[in-house]
């Protein structure tokens, strides 16, 4: 199996969008303000659903919110 | 901590206590104690855990203001259960398939009851131990 990581810009998206909490972000998309933090840092890879409702709520697409990095 | 996160730590909690002193109990007393008195001692302990685990939750929800589980939480639960269903295997095993030729019934039943027990530590420590160290399944 290929040997990866996953990143995000999500802390960035949320500095461009008004300072958005992980808090107003997690309510938009469904989860808990842990669970984005957690997404943020790295530690948890959401599922495909909740990465395009994230990126929905930036209104960017999915590969602009995340990126596949190959190790 | 985290809604989820303060009940895996109450309910870990509560089952730890209210089960360590019945185990206390069981290890320390005389080996020819009658089966009615040993079920009557689970009937009590099993209650004060009931009481013990509904205020404890009840308090954390209070406090917390509750919250539906995510796709993280539910993923922590799958950790946590998966693991804690290895370790009941192992128990079942052990009681059902050894015990009976060795061990008398009361033992038999108390070893199955400590391994209930245990596996739901291990649910429960799991669950607390994810959310602490960013395990996430």
């Amino acid at each position: 199996m290929a040997k990866g990581a996953l990143s995000n810009q999500i802390r960035m998206l949320r500095f461009m969008a008004g300072e958005m909490t992980q808090a107003e972000l997690g309510l938009a998309v469904g989860v808990t303000r842990q669970t984005i933090a957690a997404i943020e840092q790295g530690k948890y890879s959401p599922t495909l659903e909740a990465a395009f409702r994230i990126a929905r709520v930036f209104d960017k697409p999915l590969e602009e919110v995340f990126q596949w990095e190959e190790g | 901590m985290a809604y989820r996160e303060k009940l895996a730590a109450v309910n870990f909690t509560a089952m730890a206590l209210v089960y360590a002193v019945y185990f206390t109990i069981v290890a320390t007393r005389p080996p020819e104690a009658r089966l009615l008195d040993m079920l009557w001692l689970f009937g009590m302990v099993a209650t004060a855990h009931a009481l013990v685990a509904i205020g404890g939750n009840l308090a954390v929800r209070i406090q917390s203001g509750g919250g539906a589980a995510d796709e993280r939480d539910r993923a922590i639960e799958r950790r946590g259960a998966s693991i804690a269903y290895a370790v009941l295997l192992v128990g079942m095993i052990l009681v059902g398939v050894v015990m009976p030729f060795t061990e008398a019934p009361g033992k038999i039943v108390n070893t199955a009851l400590f391994a209930i027990v245990i596996a739901e530590l291990t649910h429960q420590g799991v669950i607390l131990l994810s959310y602490r160290r960013g395990w996430h399944g």
